[in-house]
């Protein structure tokens, strides 16, 4: 918190010969996304084909950050529809494991199976920037938001700094003063675009402004599009035994 | 003995019906026998040919590749492929044998056609090659069959993101039309865009972000090929189709997309060290396939390296399996040849028995040893097998001239397209050697009973016989 | 001289489905060397068999038969058949030529097995073809030939190589007179030059006036059994 009224001092002075730390401002938006402490919050995902709303998924999501790591585990439970009910997805990490209370078994789920369908949004989401990715400041942009508005924003590029990286390199925009992201593309190893994000609605939740919708665009299929709403913040301490392949049978959220 | 043979031989023309039948009957067995195995003989020729021009006749893989490796290619790439690939073809032994080697890469992944609002999608099975490589591995014939393919212009070196797919894949990708194939139409598409209101903030920005990769000037359809990478990471590279074949086999044709071995290397190794899966070996000659192997087995031990090798009929099963059910079928058609011909034989060689047997009293009378009437009849037996297997052997080798002149040609099983139909008898002496000793040798047994028989007939009672 | 032949007890029983049928009862006979003996009985008389058991083609069921100084029970069959080849000459009843050899062949063939060389064997077949008046059908087939001409030929056959024996078994049955003396005398000449004992089946009487012993046959027993006198 108070990084970022010093950051916002500094620029208030105006004074553009102070190197902006490019780090700093993908952690600060990284902040924006995710509060700092354990906390749940409810999703719902909607499908786009053509502009058109296909279907939608309601899940409730456990997050906690290692504090070693400093990685965010996810737990995620579907809710709706009936059909997935009861569903539940570890991401812990790297690996993904997914369990079907019908079948009571859990699988994980490869990197293969993770190339589309909401596995990809997953991962777009729960993108680690500031952890995973070494940024440069490429300079300041004004760009549209995702209501056309212009927003003033640093132009960052990302490069992968470890093997754990899903993304080769990640273009983001983050609006100066407020550290929100704007905007994120996420480029492949081979230098082409695979998915678009644009962060809006930013309200107050637990104890900052954050972007309770976005908007994630397939660059490669250009007719799919999903529309992610957060919410029902709520800080809470989750055990850590939760985030568990093992536990994932007896999850059960009420 | 040539007394015998003499004597044998009048005796056979002395009933010239009853002969001419047995020895048609040999004669018959002979032409069905190297008419089929030399079609055998073809077949086989043809698919070791066409299997050493597709695959080669060694992989080297990493170890364990071939029997886990097909969920996960990305794990088992090969380190230092190209200094590996320079060795062999510098070592003293391996060099002089090998035509060809070459590098490539297997990959599986999700191949999309999105363009022009075409929605279609498809997993697909890919090998990335090095087209000047594959064009001469395609050239190779050493058993001068003629089937040989020349370069193909659509896929080549100087392209570096042009590929070839199945015409399966093709149709489902909807790239028939851009191509200008002869397709069935789709069936009528179940909506997957529903039916319902345009959503107008997501289809404005959907439309922000659109205009990916731009079209070709030479008109040829682009897909984009997904895969996860070897380290985990999703990746896409764009194809340009050249061109959609027939592969023959329906799973295949389904999936198959070719590609250079750059663009698969990117798509598959992306930001980490880019390996292959396998480096194919095509030798000048097919037999010096085990001394090859032998040679590679040292090289690996010499360099440490954890490798093994495949050869092509590990490969293709299938090429196991025709020859495996041709040989079968050639065995059946020898026994029921060699039943027909020990019947006919026995038959006759009986009838002959009895209707010399008082001549058989006055030979004896004169001191003639029970020895010396069994070999009189074995040789006639003998003489009708020799003959008659000759007979059919000029037949055979006639009728295979008239089929191999006859412009027939047919398709093979697992083939795409008609190839020319042809027997292999006269230039496969193996075959005719085997075919006419083997009829030969059951006319000599089947005249054994009929000439014990004779032989051990009392002098008496052949004398008193009519 | 020892006697050519010696029968000594002979008897021979044929096995016909459960039946025995003796067709010698007890055979002592003795056979000098180069004469003309004849053997003279009704059919079924058991004539042919002691004519087979002479000429080795048999053996006795008791007794012994000795020919030419060897006892013949004793021998193997493929011994037997080598003593044949060296020894005895057969002319039969129905000829038996080997229909697919020609006439110069069918008199070669006793003396391929008895491998005489080849200048040899051609001097003496030519020689006999001549001897019995053949020598222009040389080449041809017994298809050919005549009745009386195949039975000469049969006669060459059983004479070229000049055996020790000679059964036949009516060997002029089927020629005119004339012909019928001159053969008489060719066997004669043979009989000269190489010490043939001749013994014949006949009825014919000009060949019996010929005889230097007569023996008669009847129901497997001989009816004077004396030893050949001397003529």
């Amino acid at each position: 918190m108070f990084k970022t009224v010093l950051i916002a001092a500094l620029l208030a002075l105006g004074s553009s010969a102070l190197a902006q730390d490019a780090q700093e401002i993908v952690a600060a938006a990284d902040r924006v996304r995710n509060p700092g402490e354990p906390f749940r919050t409810t999703i719902t995902f909607t499908e786009y084909v053509g502009g058109v709303e296909r279907d939608h998924d309601t899940l409730v999501v456990f997050s906690k950050q290692d504090p070693a790591t400093r990685q965010f585990r996810n737990l995620v439970q579907y809710a709706e529809p009936a059909r997935d009910a009861g569903k539940s997805v570890l991401l812990d990490g790297q690996s993904l494991w997914f369990f079907d209370p019908a079948s009571k078994s859990s699988v994980r789920i490869s990197a293969q199976q993770r190339l589309v369908g909401q596995a990809a949004i997953g991962d777009v989401l729960t993108v680690n920037m500031a952890v995973d990715y070494a940024a440069t400041l490429l300079g300041t942009e004004t760009i549209q938001d995702a209501g056309r508005q212009p927003r003033p924003c640093w132009h960052l590029d990302l490069v992968h700094a470890n093997d754990q990286a899903v993304y080769n390199r990640i273009e983001l925009w983050v609006e100066q003063g407020t550290f929100h992201p704007i905007k994120g593309k996420f480029y492949s190893d081979s230098g082409r675009v695979l998915k678009s994000i644009y962060y809006r609605n930013f309200q107050e939740q637990l104890g900052s402004v954050r972007p309770v919708e976005a908007v994630i665009i397939d660059a490669v299929d250009t007719s799919l599009a999903t529309a992610v709403s957060y919410k029902d913040w709520r800080a809470q301490e989750i055990p850590d035994n939760w985030f568990q392949r093992d536990y994932l049978p007896r999850l059960q959220i009420k | 003995m040539s007394t015998i043979l003499k004597v044998a031989f009048r005796n056979i023309l002395r009933n010239r019906r009853r002969s001419f039948m047995t020895g048609s009957a040999v004669a018959a067995g002979v032409t069905a026998m190297l008419l089929f195995g030399g079609f055998a003989n073809y077949i086989f020729t043809s698919l070791e040919t066409r299997s050493v021009q597709q695959t080669g006749h060694l992989t080297v893989f990493r170890s364990g590749y071939f029997l886990f490796g097909a969920g996960n290619a990305a794990a088992y790439g090969i380190d230092g492929y190209r200094s590996l690939v320079e060795a062999i073809r510098l070592d003293r032994e391996l060099g002089p044998m090998i035509n060809v080697v070459t590098p490539t890469q297997s990959l599986l992944g999700i191949a999309g056609n999105f363009a022009d609002g075409n929605d279609a999608s498809k997993t697909f099975l890919g090998i990335g090659v090095i087209a000047s490589d594959r064009d001469r591995m395609r050239q190779w014939d050493e058993f001068k069959t003629g089937l040989i393919t020349p370069p193909d212009p659509r896929f080549s070196d100087k392209e570096e993101s042009h590929g070839l797919v199945g015409l399966g894949l093709a149709r489902i990708l909807l790239l028939c039309r851009p191509l200008a194939l002869n397709c069935p139409a789709p069936p009528e598409q179940v909506a997957r865009k529903s039916a319902g209101p345009v959503n107008a903030d997501i289809a404005d920005l959907a439309g922000r972000e659109a205009g990916g990769v731009a079209a070709k000037a030479d008109g040829l359809p682009q897909i984009d090929l997904l895969a996860a990478t070897a380290g985990g990471a999703p990746n896409v590279v764009n194809l340009t189709v050249a061109g959609a074949d027939p592969q023959g086999v329906k799973e295949l044709d389904d999936n198959y997309v070719e590609m250079p071995l750059g663009l698969a290397q990117q798509l598959v190794y992306g930001r980490a060290e880019h390996k292959v899966t396998g480096i194919v070996l095509q030798l000048n000659r097919s037999e010096d396939m085990p001394a090859a192997r032998a040679r590679l087995a040292q090289l690996f031990k010499e360099r440490g390296a954890d490798l093994e090798v495949r050869d092509f009929s590990e490969l293709n099963p299938f090429y196991g399996q025709v020859r495996g059910m041709f040989s079968a079928i050639f065995l059946f058609i020898s026994l029921v040849m060699g039943m027909i011909v020990l019947f006919a034989v026995v038959n006759t060689m009986t009838m002959n028995v009895m209707e010399r047997t008082s001549e058989i009293g006055t030979i004896r009378a004169m001191g003639v040893k029970r020895g010396g009437i069994r070999w009189q009849f074995i040789a006639e037996g003998a003489l009708i097998g020799a003959i008659g297997a000759s007979a059919g052997t000029v037949f055979a080798i006639l009728v295979a001239a008239l089929v191999n002149h006859g412009g027939l040609s047919w398709v093979p099983p697992g083939n795409a397209n008609p190839v020319p139909l042809s027997v292999y008898v006269a230039n496969r002496p193996g075959l005719i050697l085997r075919a006419w000793t083997i009829l030969v040798a059951v006319s000599v047994v089947a005249a054994l009973l009929p000439a014990n028989r004779a032989a051990r007939l009392s002098v008496v009672d052949a004398l008193r016989h009519v | 001289m020892p006697p050519v032949v010696r029968l000594t007890h002979v008897e021979k029983t044929y096995k016909a489905e459960a039946i025995e049928v003796a067709a010698l009862r007890g055979i002592d006979l003795e056979i000098s060397p180069n004469r003309f003996s004849m053997l003279i009985g009704a059919s079924g008389s058991g004539k042919t068999t002691l004519l087979n058991l002479i000429g080795c083609i048999d053996t006795p069921t008791r007794g012994t038969v000795e020919v030419a100084g060897q006892q013949i029970g004793t021998l193997s069959d493929d011994a037997l058949a080598e003593f044949r080849a060296r020894n005895i000459g057969f002319i039969f009843q129905n000829f038996s030529l080997v229909p697919v050899l020609s006439a110069y062949e069918n008199v070669e063939y006793p003396l391929l097995l008895v491998g005489m060389p080849a200048a040899e064997r051609r001097d003496r077949t030519l020689a006999m073809l001549e001897a019995v008046g053949l020598a222009k059908q040389a080449k041809q087939r017994p298809n050919e030939l005549s009745g009386g001409q195949r039975q000469r030929v049969a006669i060459a056959r059983a004479l070229v190589k000049g055996p020790q024996i000679v059964l036949a078994d009516e060997p002029t049955a089927n020629l005119d007179s004339a012909t019928g003396a001159a053969i008489i005398d060719l066997m004669r000449r043979v009989q000269a030059e190489s010490n043939t004992t001749f013994i014949f089946a006949t009825h014919d009487p000009h060949l019996m006036s010929h005889a230097d012993q007569i023996v008669t046959i009847r129901d497997g027993m001989l009816i004077d059994p004396t030893p050949g006198a001397a003529a």
